[in-house]
C-alpha cells in the first residue's frame, strides 16, 4: 500500500512539474538557473520582463500549425 | 526467452491490425463499430514506431546518443532549453495539431470512409511522419535552422528563396481558407458568433493578468480562462433565445468576413502578450481536453460507422468538391497524412530544445502518429451520421437547393435517405437556425462529436451544448491560427521588404508594423473573399488549391531531406525519403493540372472562368449580376495563376535539387554537409529513446 501511494504521489509531482513546463510557467525558474542570466554582466531580466520577450520571440516565427 | 516473448507480441499486434484494416476494408452493408477503426489506426502505428521509425533512427540517420544537442550545447533559457521528452512531445503536438486533420478527413469522407481511413494510416507512417522526423534531425543537427535556411544552404541559393516564397504563398493560402470554414461555420448562428466573439475580452483579461498581475503564471491564467469560457458557451444560448441580442450576433458571411480581417490586423498590430499569446495558452488547453474527449468519448460510445466505404462520389462528381479520388482524396486530406507545414514547425523551436538525438523518433514521428490518430477520429465523428445528414450540411446550395424539402430530395436521389425534416429538427435540437448549406467541415464534424459526447454525457437534452462546444474548439483554435499565422506572414512580408528598403524590415517600427499587417491581411482576405461570394460555396476551390499548396511545400521539405541525405552517404536507403517525394509531386501535379485546366467548370479553374465568359457573352447574365460575374471570372483566373505560380516554383526547385544530386552522385562535387561541428555530450546518455533498434 505504501509502495502504490509511493509511486502514485511521485506520478503526480513529475505529471504537475511537466504540465507547468509544458505550458510555460516554469520558464522562468529555467531562464534564473541557465548561464545567459547568470553570466551576462548585467543584471538578469525581471519575470515580467523576460516574460514579455519569450512572447515576442515565440510568435514571430512559424508556431501554430493548420 | 524475453526476446521471444517480445517478438510474438509484435506479431500478434501487427496480425490484429491487419485483421482489423481487413474488416474495414472488405465490409459491405453491414454498418461497422468505430472499435475497428480505433484498433486498425493504433495497431499500425504501433508497428509502424516499433520498427519502421526504429530502422529510419539506427540505420537512416543514425541518432548519436554520445553528440551534445543545441539545446545542451547553448542553453540560455530562451530559445534553446533543454526539456523533456514528454513535454517537448505536448509542445510539438500542440503546435502541429491544427484544424487541418479535422476539417479534411471530414470532407474526404465524400468519397466513402475507406479512402480516407487507408490514406491517414499508410501516408503517416510512410511520409508525414518520416518528413517531421528527417527535417527535425536535420534541423537539430544544425542549431535549429530553419526550412528555408537549409534549403538554401543544402541545395541552392534560389532553392533557399522559392522555399521561403513558397512558405509565404502558403501561408497566406491557408490563411484564407481557415477563415472561410470559420466564416462558414458561425454564419447565421448567434450563438456561435457570440461564445467565439467572448473569447476575445477574455483573451484580454488574460492578457493583462498575466503581464501585470502574476507574470507568467500561464497555468492559472488559463484555467481561469478555460472556465470562463465553458461559461460563455453556456451563455451563447440566452443570447440566441433572446431576440434583441439574437439579432445583434447574426451575422451574414461578409459581416464575419470583415470582423476576422479586422481581428487579424489587431492582433498582429498590438504586443503579442496582450491578445495573441492568451488566446494561444486558452486554445492549447481547449485543444488538449477536446481531443482527449472524443477519444474517450468514441471508446465509451463505440459509435458504428453509417457512411459506405466508398460512395458513388469517387467517379468525382462530389457534392462537397468536385473531382476523382486521385488525386482529390490526397490532396483533401493533408495534415493527419503529410503536411508541408509541419516541416515549419521541424525545424522552428522544436529541435532547439531536444535533450538527448535520440528523442527526434519519439517527438518527430510519435507526434505525427498522433496527429493521424486525430485524423482518423475526426474521420469516425463524420461517417458516424447518417449519409443524408452529412451531405445535408455539406453541399453547397446551388447543388442541393436551398430549402429542406429540396435538399431532401436531391440528396435522397443520390441514395442517401433523407426525409425532409430530419434537418430542421436537428437544426432545432443543436440550437442553429439551420445547418444546411454549411460546407466547411466545421459543422459536420460538430454534429459528429456532438452525437458521440450527448451519448455519453447528457443525452439529446444536452446536444445543443455539446455542439456549441465543438464548434467553439474548433473555431478558437482556428482563431489562434489565424492571429499567429498573421504576425508570422507580417514578419516574412516585413523580411522580404526589408531588403528593398532597410527601415521596413525592423520590426519594432511601427509604419512597418502596420503597413505589413495591412499587406498580410488584405492578401489573405482576398482569398477569403472569393470564397465567401463563391457560388460554389468556396471550399470547392479554396481547400483543394491549400491541400496542393500544402503538399507543394511537403515535397520541397522531402526534396531538402533527400538531399541532405545523399550529402550523408545514404544511397542505400534514398527510398525512404524519394518515394514519399515522387508520390507528392505526382499528386499535387495531377491535381494542379486538373484544377487548372480540367474542362469540368466545377474542378477547373479556367473552364469555369470560361463558362461564365460565355455566358456574358450570350447575354445570359442579368445587367445587375454582371459585376459580380466578371469578379468570379477574375477570382477563378487568379486561382489559376496562383496553383500553376506554386507548381512552378517547386519545379525549379526540384530541377536545382536535381543537379545537386547528380554532381554528388557523379562525385564531380565533394558533397559540403553544413552540420554543426560534433560536441561529445556531457550528460549521460538516455537509451529509452531507442536510438539503437534494439529497445
Amino acid at each position: 500500500m505504501r509502495r502504490v501511494s509511493k509511486i502514485t504521489s511521485r506520478f503526480l509531482r513529475r505529471f504537475w512539474r511537466g504540465l507547468r513546463e509544458w505550458c510555460g510557467d516554469s520558464a522562468y525558474e529555467h531562464y534564473l538557473r541557465s548561464t545567459s542570466a547568470k553570466s551576462s554582466g548585467s543584471r538578469p531580466l525581471t519575470a515580467e520582463e523576460f516574460y514579455v520577450e519569450r512572447l515576442d520571440r515565440h510568435y514571430s516565427r512559424p508556431n501554430r500549425c493548420c | 526467452m524475453k526476446r521471444l516473448l517480445t517478438i510474438v507480441i509484435w506479431v500478434a499486434v501487427a496480425l490484429l491490425g491487419a485483421g482489423a484494416l481487413c474488416a474495414i476494408a472488405l465490409n459491405r452493408g453491414e454498418p461497422l463499430n468505430a472499435m475497428w477503426f480505433v484498433l486498425a489506426a493504433v495497431c499500425s502505428y504501433a508497428v509502424a514506431y516499433r520498427v519502421y521509425s526504429a530502422f529510419l533512427a539506427a540505420r537512416l540517420l543514425v541518432l548519436d546518443e554520445t553528440r551534445a544537442t543545441p539545446a545542451e550545447r547553448r542553453d540560455d533559457g530562451r530559445d534553446f532549453v533543454p526539456t523533456n521528452k514528454w513535454v517537448l512531445f505536448g509542445h510539438h503536438f500542440a503546435a502541429i495539431a491544427g484544424p487541418g486533420p479535422l476539417v479534411g478527413p471530414t470532407l474526404a469522407a465524400q468519397f466513402g470512409y475507406l479512402p480516407g481511413t487507408l490514406w491517414l494510416i499508410a501516408g503517416a507512417a510512410l511520409a508525414g511522419c518520416v518528413q517531421d522526423f528527417i527535417i527535425l534531425f536535420c534541423s537539430m543537427r544544425r542549431d535549429g535552422k530553419s526550412l528555408g535556411e537549409m534549403a538554401r544552404e543544402e541545395v541552392s541559393r534560389r532553392g533557399g528563396f522559392l522555399a521561403q516564397l513558397a512558405v509565404l504563398a502558403i501561408m497566406v493560402i491557408l490563411l484564407g481558407v481557415v477563415a472561410l470554414v470559420i466564416v462558414n461555420a458561425l454564419k447565421s448562428s448567434p450563438w456561435a458568433t457570440f461564445t467565439l466573439a467572448m473569447t476575445i475580452p477574455i483573451a484580454l483579461l488574460l492578457g493583462v493578468y498575466l503581464r501585470f498581475v502574476r507574470p507568467g503564471r500561464v497555468l492559472e491564467a488559463s484555467l481561469i480562462g478555460v472556465a470562463l469560457i465553458l461559461f460563455v458557451v453556456v451563455a451563447g444560448q440566452w443570447v440566441a433565445e433572446s431576440p434583441a441580442w439574437a439579432k445583434v450576433f447574426t451575422l451574414g458571411g461578409l459581416s464575419l468576413a470583415s470582423a476576422l480581417i479586422v481581428y487579424a490586423f489587431a492582433a498582429s498590430a498590438l504586443p503579442v502578450w496582450l491578445l495573441l499569446a492568451p488566446r494561444d495558452y486558452l486554445s492549447a488547453f481547449i485543444k488538449a481536453g477536446a481531443v482527449f474527449c472524443l477519444a474517450a468519448g468514441i471508446l465509451l460510445v463505440r459509435p458504428h460507422v453509417l457512411m459506405p466505404p466508398l460512395t458513388r462520389f469517387v467517379d468525382g462528381t462530389g457534392p462537397v468538391f468536385a473531382g476523382k479520388i486521385f488525386p482529390f482524396c490526397f490532396i483533401t486530406i493533408a495534415c493527419g497524412a503529410i503536411s508541408g507545414f509541419h516541416s515549419l514547425i521541424s525545424s522552428g523551436t522544436t529541435p532547439k530544445m531536444i535533450l538527448h538525438e535520440s528523442h527526434a523518433r519519439f517527438i518527430g514521428y510519435g507526434a505525427m502518429l498522433l496527429e493521424s490518430f486525430v485524423g482518423v477520429m475526426a474521420m469516425v465523428a463524420a461517417c458516424a451520421m447518417p449519409p443524408g445528414v452529412y451531405f445535408a450540411i455539406n453541399s453547397p446550395a446551388s447543388i442541393v437547393g436551398g430549402t429542406p424539402e429540396a435538399a431532401a430530395t436531391t440528396i435522397s436521389s443520390w441514395g442517401f435517405p433523407l426525409a425532409a425534416g430530419t434537418m430542421t429538427d436537428l437544426a432545432h435540437k443543436v440550437g442553429e437556425l439551420t445547418l444546411l448549406n454549411r460546407a466547411g467541415g466545421a459543422p459536420s464534424l460538430a454534429v459528429g462529436m456532438a452525437q458521440i459526447f450527448s451519448n455519453t454525457i447528457g443525452g439529446d437534452r444536452l446536444l445543443s451544448i455539446w455542439y456549441h462546444f465543438a464548434i467553439m474548439f474548433e473555431a478558437l483554435f482556428i482563431l489562434t491560427v489565424l492571429d499567429a499565422g498573421t504576425r508570422v506572414g507580417r514578419f516574412m512580408i516585413q523580411e522580404l521588404g526589408g531588403r528593398v528598403w532597410k527601415p521596413f524590415g525592423r520590426t519594432s517600427w511601427m509604419p512597418g508594423i502596420l503597413i505589413s499587417s495591412a499587406i498580410i491581411v488584405a492578401m489573405w482576405g482576398y482569398f477569403l473573399y472569393q470564397g465567401v461570394v463563391d457560388p460554389l460555396g468556396g471550399i470547392n476551390s479554396l481547400w483543394p488549391l491549400f491541400g496542393i499548396s500544402n503538399q507543394l511545400l511537403a515535397a520541397v521539405a522531402l526534396v531538402v531531406a533527400t538531399t541532405v541525405l545523399l550529402k550523408m552517404g545514404r544511397l542505400r536507403w534514398i527510398w525512404v525519403t524519394l518515394v514519399p517525394t515522387a508520390w507528392l509531386v505526382t499528386v499535387t501535379m495531377a491535381a494542379s493540372y486538373q484544377k487548372i485546366f480540367d474542362p469540368n467548370p466545377r474542378i477547373g479553374f479556367l473552364s469555369l472562368a470560361n463558362a461564365m465568359a460565355a455566358q456574358i457573352a450570350a447575354g445570359k447574365i442579368p445587367a445587375e449580376k454582371l459585376v459580380e460575374t466578371q469578379r468570379i471570372i477574375f477570382n477563378q483566373r487568379l486561382d489559376a495563376g496562383v496553383t500553376a505560380a506554386l507548381a512552378l516554383m517547386v519545379i525549379v526547385l526540384i530541377v536545382e535539387a536535381l543537379v545537386q544530386w547528380y554532381s554528388i552522385l557523379s562525385r564531380r562535387r565533394e558533397p559540403v554537409l553544413h552540420e554543426s561541428p560534433y560536441v561529445a555530450t556531457r550528460w549521460a546518455p538516455d537509451f529509452s529513446g531507442a536510438a539503437h533498434g534494439d529497445d
